[in-house]
Protein backbone atom coordinates (compact mmCIF):
# COMPACT_ATOMS: atom_id res chain seq x y z
CA UNK A 1 0.00 0.00 0.00
CA UNK A 2 1.69 3.14 -1.17
CA UNK A 3 0.18 5.97 0.76
CA UNK A 4 1.40 8.66 3.05
CA UNK A 5 -2.01 9.60 4.38
CA UNK A 6 -2.89 8.27 7.77
CA UNK A 7 -4.62 4.95 7.47
CA UNK A 8 -6.63 5.29 10.61
CA UNK A 9 -9.35 7.87 10.90
CA UNK A 10 -11.31 8.62 14.03
CA UNK A 11 -13.49 11.71 13.82
CA UNK A 12 -13.24 12.14 17.59
CA UNK A 13 -9.50 12.66 17.29
CA UNK A 14 -9.81 15.33 14.64
CA UNK A 15 -10.02 18.14 17.14
CA UNK A 16 -6.29 17.84 17.01
CA UNK A 17 -3.84 19.87 18.98
CA UNK A 18 -1.77 22.41 17.12
CA UNK A 19 1.34 20.29 16.86
CA UNK A 20 -0.29 17.51 14.89
CA UNK A 21 -1.69 20.14 12.57
CA UNK A 22 1.85 20.95 11.53
CA UNK A 23 2.86 17.31 11.36
CA UNK A 24 -0.05 16.82 9.01
CA UNK A 25 1.30 19.57 6.78
CA UNK A 26 4.73 17.98 6.78
CA UNK A 27 3.21 14.69 5.62
CA UNK A 28 1.65 16.50 2.71
CA UNK A 29 4.83 18.36 1.65
CA UNK A 30 4.89 16.51 -1.69
CA UNK A 31 1.46 17.80 -2.45
CA UNK A 32 2.33 21.34 -1.39
CA UNK A 33 5.32 21.30 -3.75
CA UNK A 34 3.16 19.97 -6.58
CA UNK A 35 0.46 22.57 -6.00
CA UNK A 36 3.04 25.35 -6.09
CA UNK A 37 4.34 23.95 -9.34
CA UNK A 38 0.79 23.71 -10.67
CA UNK A 39 0.05 27.34 -9.81
CA UNK A 40 3.20 28.54 -11.49
CA UNK A 41 3.09 26.37 -14.62
CA UNK A 42 -0.58 27.16 -15.19
CA UNK A 43 0.04 30.87 -14.84
CA UNK A 44 2.99 30.87 -17.24
CA UNK A 45 1.66 28.40 -19.76
CA UNK A 46 -1.24 30.64 -20.56
CA UNK A 47 0.75 33.65 -21.71
CA UNK A 48 3.54 34.16 -24.21
CA UNK A 49 5.26 36.65 -21.97
CA UNK A 50 5.42 33.91 -19.35
CA UNK A 51 7.46 34.71 -16.29
CA UNK A 52 7.73 38.34 -17.30
CA UNK A 53 4.10 39.00 -16.50
CA UNK A 54 4.73 38.57 -12.80
CA UNK A 55 7.64 40.96 -12.94
CA UNK A 56 5.92 43.46 -15.17
CA UNK A 57 3.44 44.64 -12.57
CA UNK A 58 5.88 45.64 -9.80
CA UNK A 59 8.35 46.98 -12.36
CA UNK A 60 5.73 49.24 -13.95
CA UNK A 61 4.55 50.42 -10.53
CA UNK A 62 8.13 51.18 -9.68
CA UNK A 63 8.64 53.06 -12.93
CA UNK A 64 5.61 55.27 -12.29
CA UNK A 65 6.44 55.93 -8.65
CA UNK A 66 10.06 56.56 -9.57
CA UNK A 67 8.95 59.22 -12.07
CA UNK A 68 6.59 60.90 -9.62
CA UNK A 69 8.55 60.72 -6.39
CA UNK A 70 12.07 60.30 -7.71
CA UNK A 71 11.97 62.90 -10.47
CA UNK A 72 9.20 65.36 -9.53
CA UNK A 73 9.22 65.33 -5.72
CA UNK A 74 12.86 64.28 -5.53
CA UNK A 75 12.59 62.17 -2.42
CA UNK A 76 15.92 61.89 -0.71
CA UNK A 77 16.86 58.38 0.40
CA UNK A 78 20.39 59.19 1.49
CA UNK A 79 23.18 56.88 0.36
CA UNK A 80 21.00 54.54 -1.62
CA UNK A 81 19.58 55.49 -5.04
CA UNK A 82 15.84 56.11 -4.86
CA UNK A 83 15.05 53.44 -7.45
CA UNK A 84 16.67 50.70 -5.32
CA UNK A 85 14.88 51.91 -2.19
CA UNK A 86 11.59 52.05 -4.08
CA UNK A 87 11.79 48.74 -5.93
CA UNK A 88 12.84 46.79 -2.83
CA UNK A 89 9.86 48.23 -0.94
CA UNK A 90 7.34 47.63 -3.73
CA UNK A 91 8.54 44.05 -4.26
CA UNK A 92 8.29 43.07 -0.62
CA UNK A 93 4.87 44.62 -0.13
CA UNK A 94 3.58 43.10 -3.36
CA UNK A 95 4.79 39.73 -2.16
CA UNK A 96 3.03 40.19 1.16
CA UNK A 97 -0.26 41.26 -0.42
CA UNK A 98 -0.18 38.48 -2.99
CA UNK A 99 0.57 35.87 -0.36
CA UNK A 100 -2.25 37.02 1.93
CA UNK A 101 -4.82 37.22 -0.87
CA UNK A 102 -3.70 33.92 -2.44
CA UNK A 103 -3.74 31.94 0.79
CA UNK A 104 -6.95 33.66 1.88
CA UNK A 105 -8.80 32.69 -1.28
CA UNK A 106 -7.21 29.26 -1.64
CA UNK A 107 -9.88 27.45 0.37
CA UNK A 108 -12.78 28.86 -1.62
CA UNK A 109 -10.88 28.40 -4.89
CA UNK A 110 -10.23 24.76 -4.16
CA UNK A 111 -13.63 23.92 -2.70
CA UNK A 112 -14.20 21.64 -5.69
CA UNK A 113 -11.38 19.42 -4.44
CA UNK A 114 -12.01 19.84 -0.73
CA UNK A 115 -15.60 18.64 -1.00
CA UNK A 116 -14.56 15.47 -2.79
CA UNK A 117 -11.17 14.35 -1.56
CA UNK A 118 -9.76 14.41 1.95
CA UNK A 119 -6.79 16.76 2.03
CA UNK A 120 -5.85 18.88 5.05
CA UNK A 121 -7.30 22.17 3.77
CA UNK A 122 -4.41 24.29 5.07
CA UNK A 123 -2.31 22.62 2.39
CA UNK A 124 -3.97 24.87 -0.19
CA UNK A 125 -3.32 28.03 1.78
CA UNK A 126 0.33 27.14 2.30
CA UNK A 127 0.90 26.24 -1.32
CA UNK A 128 -0.79 29.42 -2.57
CA UNK A 129 1.48 31.50 -0.34
CA UNK A 130 4.40 29.36 -1.52
CA UNK A 131 3.65 30.26 -5.13
CA UNK A 132 3.75 33.95 -4.16
CA UNK A 133 7.14 33.26 -2.56
CA UNK A 134 8.49 31.77 -5.79
CA UNK A 135 7.28 34.81 -7.74
CA UNK A 136 8.96 37.07 -5.24
CA UNK A 137 12.26 35.22 -5.51
CA UNK A 138 12.13 35.68 -9.29
CA UNK A 139 11.45 39.37 -8.85
CA UNK A 140 14.66 39.75 -6.85
CA UNK A 141 16.60 39.19 -10.06
CA UNK A 142 15.75 42.58 -11.62
CA UNK A 143 16.38 44.23 -8.23
CA UNK A 144 19.82 42.65 -8.04
CA UNK A 145 20.58 43.75 -11.59
CA UNK A 146 19.54 47.34 -10.82
CA UNK A 147 21.71 47.29 -7.69
CA UNK A 148 24.71 46.17 -9.74
CA UNK A 149 24.07 48.70 -12.50
CA UNK A 150 23.60 51.49 -9.99
CA UNK A 151 26.85 50.76 -8.25
CA UNK A 152 25.10 49.80 -4.98
CA UNK A 153 26.37 46.28 -5.38
CA UNK A 154 25.26 43.22 -3.50
CA UNK A 155 26.64 42.85 0.04
CA UNK A 156 27.36 39.50 1.69
CA UNK A 157 24.30 39.93 3.92
CA UNK A 158 22.21 38.96 0.89
CA UNK A 159 22.55 35.36 2.06
CA UNK A 160 20.42 36.33 5.08
CA UNK A 161 17.57 37.67 2.93
CA UNK A 162 15.67 34.36 3.36
CA UNK A 163 15.16 35.26 7.07
CA UNK A 164 12.73 38.16 6.55
CA UNK A 165 11.31 36.44 3.46
CA UNK A 166 10.44 33.23 5.30
CA UNK A 167 9.17 35.15 8.33
CA UNK A 168 6.93 37.08 5.98
CA UNK A 169 5.66 33.83 4.47
CA UNK A 170 4.59 32.71 7.94
CA UNK A 171 2.97 36.06 8.69
CA UNK A 172 1.10 36.17 5.37
CA UNK A 173 -0.07 32.57 5.60
CA UNK A 174 -1.27 33.06 9.16
CA UNK A 175 -3.25 36.13 8.18
CA UNK A 176 -4.37 34.34 5.02
CA UNK A 177 -5.80 31.47 7.09
CA UNK A 178 -7.73 33.95 9.24
CA UNK A 179 -9.07 35.54 6.06
CA UNK A 180 -9.88 32.11 4.63
CA UNK A 181 -11.86 31.17 7.74
CA UNK A 182 -14.04 34.24 7.26
CA UNK A 183 -14.09 34.23 3.45
CA UNK A 184 -15.97 30.94 3.31
CA UNK A 185 -18.85 32.59 5.13
CA UNK A 186 -18.74 36.07 3.67
CA UNK A 187 -17.40 36.54 0.20
CA UNK A 188 -16.80 40.26 0.65
CA UNK A 189 -14.07 39.54 3.20
CA UNK A 190 -11.58 39.18 0.36
CA UNK A 191 -12.46 42.63 -0.96
CA UNK A 192 -12.12 44.10 2.51
CA UNK A 193 -8.77 42.38 2.84
CA UNK A 194 -7.63 44.03 -0.36
CA UNK A 195 -8.53 47.44 1.04
CA UNK A 196 -6.85 46.69 4.36
CA UNK A 197 -3.70 45.54 2.57
CA UNK A 198 -3.57 48.76 0.61
CA UNK A 199 -3.91 50.76 3.79
CA UNK A 200 -1.14 48.79 5.50
CA UNK A 201 1.12 49.19 2.49
CA UNK A 202 0.75 52.99 2.70
CA UNK A 203 1.69 52.78 6.36
CA UNK A 204 4.88 51.03 5.33
CA UNK A 205 7.68 53.22 3.96
CA UNK A 206 7.87 51.63 0.53
CA UNK A 207 8.06 54.73 -1.70
CA UNK A 208 8.68 57.49 0.86
CA UNK A 209 11.77 57.84 3.02
CA UNK A 210 11.11 57.49 6.73
CA UNK A 211 12.80 60.89 7.21
CA UNK A 212 9.79 62.75 5.78
CA UNK A 213 7.35 61.25 8.30
CA UNK A 214 6.36 63.90 10.89
CA UNK A 215 7.46 63.03 14.43
CA UNK A 216 3.85 62.80 15.57
CA UNK A 217 3.16 59.89 13.21
CA UNK A 218 6.45 58.04 13.35
CA UNK A 219 5.05 55.82 16.12
CA UNK A 220 2.43 54.45 13.72
CA UNK A 221 5.11 53.49 11.21
CA UNK A 222 7.18 51.72 13.83
CA UNK A 223 4.10 49.97 15.24
CA UNK A 224 3.33 48.48 11.83
CA UNK A 225 5.01 45.08 11.93
CA UNK A 226 5.65 45.22 8.20
CA UNK A 227 8.14 47.99 8.81
CA UNK A 228 10.45 45.62 10.67
CA UNK A 229 10.33 43.09 7.81
CA UNK A 230 11.03 45.76 5.22
CA UNK A 231 13.82 47.36 7.20
CA UNK A 232 15.56 44.04 7.78
CA UNK A 233 15.06 43.01 4.18
CA UNK A 234 16.50 46.26 2.81
CA UNK A 235 19.49 46.16 5.11
CA UNK A 236 20.28 42.59 4.09
CA UNK A 237 19.58 43.15 0.41
CA UNK A 238 21.59 46.30 -0.21
CA UNK A 239 22.55 47.98 3.07
CA UNK A 240 24.96 45.29 4.16
CA UNK A 241 24.10 45.78 7.81
CA UNK A 242 21.86 44.51 10.59
CA UNK A 243 18.70 46.26 11.69
CA UNK A 244 18.33 46.94 15.44
CA UNK A 245 17.60 43.89 17.58
CA UNK A 246 14.06 45.01 18.40
CA UNK A 247 13.22 44.81 14.69
CA UNK A 248 14.19 41.16 14.66
CA UNK A 249 12.22 40.46 17.81
CA UNK A 250 9.19 42.20 16.40
CA UNK A 251 9.50 40.41 13.08
CA UNK A 252 9.88 36.89 14.43
CA UNK A 253 7.30 37.36 17.18
CA UNK A 254 4.68 38.71 14.79
CA UNK A 255 5.27 35.98 12.23
CA UNK A 256 5.10 33.15 14.76
CA UNK A 257 2.02 34.55 16.49
CA UNK A 258 0.22 35.14 13.19
CA UNK A 259 1.01 31.65 11.96
CA UNK A 260 -0.03 29.87 15.15
CA UNK A 261 -3.18 31.96 15.48
CA UNK A 262 -4.11 31.41 11.84
CA UNK A 263 -3.62 27.65 11.97
CA UNK A 264 -5.47 27.40 15.29
CA UNK A 265 -8.48 29.51 14.29
CA UNK A 266 -8.68 27.74 10.96
CA UNK A 267 -8.59 24.26 12.45
CA UNK A 268 -11.25 25.27 14.97
CA UNK A 269 -13.59 26.61 12.32
CA UNK A 270 -13.02 23.94 9.70
CA UNK A 271 -15.93 21.81 10.91
CA UNK A 272 -18.28 24.72 10.21
CA UNK A 273 -16.52 25.76 7.04
CA UNK A 274 -16.81 22.47 5.19
CA UNK A 275 -20.55 22.29 5.90
CA UNK A 276 -21.13 25.45 3.85
CA UNK A 277 -18.55 25.06 1.07
CA UNK B 1 -15.75 -10.50 17.00
CA UNK B 2 -12.10 -11.09 16.29
CA UNK B 3 -11.47 -8.64 13.45
CA UNK B 4 -12.36 -5.00 13.91
CA UNK B 5 -14.75 -3.28 11.55
CA UNK B 6 -13.15 -1.34 8.70
CA UNK B 7 -15.87 1.28 8.91
CA UNK B 8 -17.74 2.09 12.06
CA UNK B 9 -20.32 4.85 12.42
CA UNK B 10 -21.84 5.51 15.81
CA UNK B 11 -24.85 7.80 16.06
CA UNK B 12 -23.64 9.92 13.17
CA UNK B 13 -25.62 13.00 12.21
CA UNK B 14 -24.63 15.64 9.73
CA UNK B 15 -26.11 19.09 9.29
CA UNK B 16 -25.44 21.45 6.42
CA UNK B 17 -25.94 25.14 6.94
CA UNK B 18 -28.26 26.40 4.30
CA UNK B 19 -27.00 29.30 2.27
CA UNK B 20 -30.56 30.57 1.78
CA UNK B 21 -30.76 31.93 5.30
CA UNK B 22 -27.07 32.61 5.63
CA UNK B 23 -25.93 36.18 5.16
CA UNK B 24 -23.64 36.10 2.16
CA UNK B 25 -21.56 39.16 2.90
CA UNK B 26 -20.02 40.58 5.99
CA UNK B 27 -21.90 43.80 5.39
CA UNK B 28 -25.19 41.94 5.35
CA UNK B 29 -24.16 40.01 8.44
CA UNK B 30 -23.34 43.23 10.28
CA UNK B 31 -26.69 44.76 9.38
CA UNK B 32 -28.61 41.65 10.31
CA UNK B 33 -26.83 41.16 13.60
CA UNK B 34 -27.61 44.74 14.54
CA UNK B 35 -31.24 43.91 13.89
CA UNK B 36 -30.77 40.58 15.65
CA UNK B 37 -31.80 38.63 12.60
CA UNK B 38 -28.90 36.23 12.29
CA UNK B 39 -30.13 32.71 12.24
CA UNK B 40 -28.82 29.61 10.65
CA UNK B 41 -31.12 27.14 9.06
CA UNK B 42 -29.78 23.64 9.35
CA UNK B 43 -30.47 20.85 6.97
CA UNK B 44 -29.94 17.45 8.49
CA UNK B 45 -28.61 15.19 5.78
CA UNK B 46 -27.91 12.26 8.10
CA UNK B 47 -29.63 11.44 11.36
CA UNK B 48 -28.34 9.13 14.05
CA UNK B 49 -26.75 6.63 11.70
CA UNK B 50 -25.04 3.62 13.20
CA UNK B 51 -23.25 1.17 10.98
CA UNK B 52 -20.61 -1.50 11.37
CA UNK B 53 -19.06 -2.96 8.27
CA UNK B 54 -17.56 -6.39 8.25
CA UNK B 55 -14.08 -6.81 6.78
CA UNK B 56 -14.20 -7.58 3.07
CA UNK B 57 -17.90 -6.94 2.88
CA UNK B 58 -19.65 -5.24 -0.03
CA UNK B 59 -22.29 -2.96 1.40
CA UNK B 60 -24.88 -1.61 -0.99
CA UNK B 61 -26.53 1.69 -0.13
CA UNK B 62 -29.80 2.53 -1.83
CA UNK B 63 -32.41 5.19 -1.38
CA UNK B 64 -34.21 7.99 -3.20
CA UNK B 65 -32.51 11.22 -4.26
CA UNK B 66 -31.72 13.39 -1.28
CA UNK B 67 -31.66 10.46 1.13
CA UNK B 68 -28.13 11.29 2.22
CA UNK B 69 -26.22 8.75 0.15
CA UNK B 70 -23.60 11.20 -1.12
CA UNK B 71 -23.24 12.70 2.34
CA UNK B 72 -22.63 9.22 3.73
CA UNK B 73 -19.88 8.68 1.17
CA UNK B 74 -18.23 11.94 2.14
CA UNK B 75 -18.46 11.12 5.84
CA UNK B 76 -16.67 7.82 5.28
CA UNK B 77 -14.17 9.50 2.94
CA UNK B 78 -13.32 11.93 5.76
CA UNK B 79 -14.30 14.88 3.60
CA UNK B 80 -17.09 15.88 5.96
CA UNK B 81 -16.60 15.67 9.72
CA UNK B 82 -19.78 14.48 11.45
CA UNK B 83 -21.83 17.13 13.25
CA UNK B 84 -22.66 14.57 15.92
CA UNK B 85 -21.49 11.05 16.57
CA UNK B 86 -18.29 9.29 15.70
CA UNK B 87 -16.72 7.88 12.56
CA UNK B 88 -13.87 5.40 12.63
CA UNK B 89 -12.25 4.09 9.46
CA UNK B 90 -9.47 1.53 9.80
CA UNK B 91 -7.20 1.39 6.80
CA UNK B 92 -6.79 3.41 3.66
CA UNK B 93 -9.87 4.75 1.93
CA UNK B 94 -10.40 5.44 -1.74
CA UNK B 95 -13.54 7.39 -2.34
CA UNK B 96 -14.57 7.71 -5.91
CA UNK B 97 -16.70 10.77 -5.60
CA UNK B 98 -16.72 12.66 -8.88
CA UNK B 99 -13.45 11.31 -10.19
CA UNK B 100 -10.86 13.74 -11.33
CA UNK B 101 -11.49 16.48 -8.77
CA UNK B 102 -8.31 18.49 -9.02
CA UNK B 103 -7.62 17.78 -12.66
CA UNK B 104 -6.27 20.87 -14.31
CA UNK B 105 -6.92 21.44 -18.01
CA UNK B 106 -3.68 23.30 -18.57
CA UNK B 107 -1.51 20.48 -17.29
CA UNK B 108 -0.61 17.41 -19.31
CA UNK B 109 -1.95 13.92 -18.73
CA UNK B 110 1.25 12.93 -16.91
CA UNK B 111 1.25 15.99 -14.68
CA UNK B 112 -2.39 15.40 -13.82
CA UNK B 113 -1.76 11.78 -12.91
CA UNK B 114 0.90 12.83 -10.43
CA UNK B 115 -1.14 15.71 -9.03
CA UNK B 116 -4.33 13.68 -8.65
CA UNK B 117 -2.54 10.66 -7.21
CA UNK B 118 -0.82 12.89 -4.66
CA UNK B 119 -4.11 14.57 -3.79
CA UNK B 120 -5.42 11.10 -3.04
CA UNK B 121 -2.66 10.78 -0.46
CA UNK B 122 0.07 8.88 -2.26
CA UNK B 123 3.76 9.67 -2.56
CA UNK B 124 4.49 11.79 -5.62
CA UNK B 125 7.48 9.62 -6.54
CA UNK B 126 5.46 6.45 -6.27
CA UNK B 127 2.76 7.86 -8.52
CA UNK B 128 5.33 9.06 -11.01
CA UNK B 129 6.70 5.56 -11.38
CA UNK B 130 3.22 4.25 -12.09
CA UNK B 131 2.49 6.66 -14.95
CA UNK B 132 3.05 4.12 -17.76
CA UNK B 133 0.77 1.51 -16.18
CA UNK B 134 -1.93 4.05 -15.35
CA UNK B 135 -1.83 5.53 -18.84
CA UNK B 136 -1.95 2.13 -20.43
CA UNK B 137 -4.85 0.94 -18.35
CA UNK B 138 -6.79 4.07 -19.26
CA UNK B 139 -5.86 3.56 -22.93
CA UNK B 140 -4.27 7.00 -23.02
CA UNK B 141 -0.59 6.21 -23.47
CA UNK B 142 -0.42 8.31 -26.64
CA UNK B 143 -1.89 11.38 -24.98
CA UNK B 144 0.29 11.75 -21.92
CA UNK B 145 2.13 14.90 -23.00
CA UNK B 146 -1.03 16.72 -24.11
CA UNK B 147 -2.84 19.20 -21.85
CA UNK B 148 -5.99 17.45 -20.75
CA UNK B 149 -8.25 20.31 -21.78
CA UNK B 150 -8.20 18.59 -25.18
CA UNK B 151 -9.39 15.27 -23.70
CA UNK B 152 -12.95 14.13 -24.23
CA UNK B 153 -15.15 13.58 -21.18
CA UNK B 154 -14.78 9.84 -21.65
CA UNK B 155 -11.00 10.13 -21.65
CA UNK B 156 -11.11 12.22 -18.48
CA UNK B 157 -13.32 9.67 -16.77
CA UNK B 158 -10.98 6.85 -17.75
CA UNK B 159 -7.94 8.74 -16.51
CA UNK B 160 -9.66 9.56 -13.21
CA UNK B 161 -10.73 5.98 -12.66
CA UNK B 162 -7.31 4.63 -13.59
CA UNK B 163 -5.53 6.86 -11.08
CA UNK B 164 -8.07 6.35 -8.30
CA UNK B 165 -7.94 2.57 -8.57
CA UNK B 166 -4.24 2.21 -9.21
CA UNK B 167 -3.61 1.35 -5.59
CA UNK B 168 -5.70 -1.20 -3.75
CA UNK B 169 -7.40 0.53 -0.81
CA UNK B 170 -8.69 -1.17 2.33
CA UNK B 171 -12.02 0.58 1.95
CA UNK B 172 -13.48 1.60 -1.37
CA UNK B 173 -16.41 3.96 -1.64
CA UNK B 174 -18.00 4.07 -5.09
CA UNK B 175 -21.09 5.50 -6.65
CA UNK B 176 -22.35 5.77 -10.21
CA UNK B 177 -18.80 6.24 -11.49
CA UNK B 178 -19.10 2.64 -12.56
CA UNK B 179 -21.41 3.76 -15.32
CA UNK B 180 -18.92 6.02 -17.10
CA UNK B 181 -17.44 5.28 -20.48
CA UNK B 182 -18.37 2.75 -23.12
CA UNK B 183 -19.41 -0.84 -22.53
CA UNK B 184 -15.85 -2.09 -22.80
CA UNK B 185 -14.53 0.35 -20.24
CA UNK B 186 -17.45 -0.33 -17.90
CA UNK B 187 -16.65 -3.99 -18.07
CA UNK B 188 -12.98 -3.34 -17.44
CA UNK B 189 -13.59 -1.07 -14.47
CA UNK B 190 -16.09 -3.45 -12.95
CA UNK B 191 -13.55 -6.23 -13.23
CA UNK B 192 -10.96 -4.10 -11.50
CA UNK B 193 -13.29 -3.51 -8.58
CA UNK B 194 -14.10 -7.21 -8.42
CA UNK B 195 -10.37 -7.92 -8.19
CA UNK B 196 -10.15 -5.55 -5.25
CA UNK B 197 -13.05 -7.25 -3.53
CA UNK B 198 -11.38 -10.62 -4.05
CA UNK B 199 -8.23 -9.18 -2.52
CA UNK B 200 -10.11 -8.21 0.64
CA UNK B 201 -11.17 -4.61 0.07
CA UNK B 202 -14.38 -3.62 1.81
CA UNK B 203 -16.71 -1.73 -0.49
CA UNK B 204 -19.47 0.77 0.05
CA UNK B 205 -21.44 0.78 -3.18
CA UNK B 206 -23.89 3.61 -3.56
CA UNK B 207 -26.19 3.17 -6.51
CA UNK B 208 -29.59 3.66 -8.04
CA UNK B 209 -29.05 0.52 -10.07
CA UNK B 210 -30.99 -1.89 -7.86
CA UNK B 211 -30.15 -4.92 -9.99
CA UNK B 212 -26.45 -4.19 -9.70
CA UNK B 213 -26.69 -3.73 -5.94
CA UNK B 214 -28.71 -6.90 -5.48
CA UNK B 215 -26.21 -8.74 -7.62
CA UNK B 216 -22.96 -7.51 -6.04
CA UNK B 217 -23.67 -6.60 -2.42
CA UNK B 218 -23.41 -8.84 0.63
CA UNK B 219 -25.69 -6.54 2.61
CA UNK B 220 -27.81 -3.57 1.66
CA UNK B 221 -28.79 -0.50 3.64
CA UNK B 222 -31.80 1.58 2.73
CA UNK B 223 -31.39 5.27 3.45
CA UNK B 224 -34.34 7.62 3.57
CA UNK B 225 -34.32 11.18 4.84
CA UNK B 226 -30.89 10.58 6.28
CA UNK B 227 -32.03 7.65 8.40
CA UNK B 228 -31.30 3.97 8.21
CA UNK B 229 -34.59 2.39 7.14
CA UNK B 230 -33.29 -1.12 7.24
CA UNK B 231 -30.14 -3.09 6.67
CA UNK B 232 -29.92 -6.74 5.73
CA UNK B 233 -29.78 -9.28 2.92
CA UNK B 234 -29.84 -7.62 -0.54
CA UNK B 235 -32.93 -9.39 -1.84
CA UNK B 236 -35.02 -8.44 1.15
CA UNK B 237 -34.06 -4.75 1.36
CA UNK B 238 -34.16 -4.14 -2.39
CA UNK B 239 -37.59 -5.76 -2.55
CA UNK B 240 -38.84 -3.63 0.35
CA UNK B 241 -37.56 -0.50 -1.41
CA UNK B 242 -39.16 -1.52 -4.71
CA UNK B 243 -42.49 -2.16 -2.96
CA UNK B 244 -42.54 1.17 -1.19
CA UNK B 245 -41.60 3.16 -4.29
CA UNK B 246 -43.86 1.81 -7.00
Amino acid sequence: MVTNSSTFYDSDLSRRPLLSEFRNLWEYRDLIALLIRRDITVRYKRSTLGVWWTLLNPLLTTLILWMIFGQFFRFDTGDVPYVVYLLSGILLITYFSQAVIASGSAIVNNSGILTKVYVPPEVFSFSAAGAALVNFMLSLIPLAIIQLVNGVGIPWTVVLVPLPVIAMLALATGIGLLVASAAVFFYDVLDLTGVALQLVSYLTPTFYPISIVPAAFIGIIYANPLFSYLDIFRNFMYGGEFSPAWSFVYMFASSIIALLLGVWVFSKSWRNLIAVL
Amino acid sequence: MSVSAPVELTGVSLAYRLSRSRPATLKEFAIRSLRRQVEYERLWALRDLTLRMNPGEVLGVIGPNGAGKSTLMKIIARVLPPTEGRVVVRGSVAAMIELGAGFNGELTGEENIVLYGTLLGRDADAVEQRIPEIAEWAGLSDFMDVPIRSYSSGMLARLGFAVATDVKPDVLVVDEVLSVGDAEFQHKSRRRIEEMIDAGTSVVLVSHDLDLVEDVADRVMLLENGRNKGIGPPGEIVQAYRDSHT
